[in-house]
């Protein structure tokens, strides 16, 4: 090869290796704007400023507690609310605890120095119409201050209220509002328990298991009274018992056993009816 | 006095230079330890709690700077420190009105917590 031993010069970029030459050549001549790049992000003024400063809080690992920690500590300082602490699959910590402990559990959970779950993340429910009490609330809190997380689980059924949690936590209004919307869960001593998702004039709560998928009423425009109305709902479609059976014969040795078998339908009568 | 503060601000929206923390941090601990002193004595919340108090309490006693108490405490500024420290005395006085110590207040029902159902 004739570059063995020669200094090869692309662009701004010298190199002096025997072998590798010939494959670096057509590299750098297919690319020649990209080893520029290269070249200008080792100057000295890129790397001189190098970032440092860690942007997230430091871990205290003596002050902080392991999430199974968290849940015994809750559930001993609080045995009269925590009926179960639990850590899930996915490696949540879970307080289970009787619908009265709301505002305890969560101001315990605030203020205390070891949890100070300051964070709220939100309020949600779930539906299971099996249980005794339908509706599973779940809160979900943060502490920044020890970076963990966790879920407060209550439950509760159409006509008991449960204590709004508006008082401690500011974000919790709008949430509230939702859970009482979708699933009709009241909240006592909440400031403004109003619908925030559904239109005007909605009745019944869509997240509810008996809700039906078609709602209650539909809207259209009318064009006699010129405006959108709102009518109870009209299927276009009546109902129908669908026959699932295929017309065609699949099995028609199995059909000719069934008829010997029941025999009356091939008397001679009913031949002469047909 | 002037010789104490040695910041400008804490970088914490809302949250003050604190002017006399020790001051501020003594009168707190000694509510708070005077309140804690009302519960049973078997409540857990009450020794715990008690327990992180005093250890504070006995730092705050026994270093006159700040900046070195932060440093002690390890629980972040001591703007935060007093913050913290007046959470818990409201907290400790609505406790007195609950008392979660006592046992449970009943189980919940059959299958409420079970899932998947079927």
């Amino acid at each position: 090869m004739s570059f063995s031993s020669t200094l090869l010069k692309v662009g701004n970029l010298t190199c002096r290796n025997a072998n590798k030459i010939p494959a670096m050549v057509n590299i750098l001549k297919s690319n020649l704007h990209t080893t520029k790049i290269i070249l200008q992000s080792q100057s000295p003024a890129v790397t001189k400023n190098p970032v440092t400063a860690p942007t997230v809080k430091k871990e205290n690992p003596e002050q902080k507690m392991s999430l199974t920690q968290v849940g015994q500590y809750v559930s001993q300082c609080l045995p009269k609310y925590v009926q179960l602490a639990q850590i899930t699959d996915s490696n949540e910590l879970e307080i289970l605890i009787h619908p009265e402990g709301i505002i305890p559990v969560l101001t315990f959970l605030r203020e205390n120095h070891r949890t100070q779950f300051h964070s709220f993340v939100n309020v949600t429910a779930m539906d299971v119409p099996a249980r005794q009490y339908r509706f599973e609330l779940s809160y979900n809190l943060l502490s920044l201050t020890y970076n963990n997380r966790i879920r407060v689980k209550t439950y509760t059924d159409e006509l008991s209220p449960v204590d709004s949690i508006t008082g401690l936590f500011e974000g919790a209004n709008w949430f509230e509002r939702e859970v009482w919307d979708l699933y009709g869960v009241f909240f006592s001593n909440h400031p403004d328990l109003r619908r925030i998702l559904t239109d005007y004039g909605f009745s019944g709560h869509p997240f509810r298991k008996d809700f039906p998928l078609t709602g209650f009423v539909e809207v259209r425009y009318d064009d006699e009274v010129k405006r959108v109305v709102t009518e109870p709902l009209e299927l276009t479609q009546e109902y129908r018992k669908f026959d699932l059976g295929s017309p065609w014969e699949i099995f028609p040795a199995h059909r000719a056993i069934e008829s010997s078998q029941t025999g009356t339908t091939a008397t001679p009568e009913n031949q002469q009816k047909k | 006095m002037a010789s104490k503060v040695l910041k400008e601000s804490t970088r914490l929206a809302g949250l003050a230079v604190s002017k006399n923390p020790h001051h501020s941090l003594t009168v707190l601990y000694e509510k708070l330890l005077k309140t804690l002193d009302k519960m049973p004595e078997n409540a857990v919340y009450r020794q715990q709690t008690k327990q992180l108090v005093e250890d504070r309490f006995k730092l705050v006693k026994s270093i006159q700077d700040p900046q070195e108490l932060e440093k002690k405490i390890n629980c972040g500024q001591i703007e935060e420190v007093i913050k913290q420290a007046e959470y818990e005395l409201i907290l400790s006085r609505k406790m007195l009105e609950w008392k979660p110590w006592e046992p449970l207040i009943s189980q919940a029902p059959k299958d409420q917590w079970k899932w998947p159902m079927a």
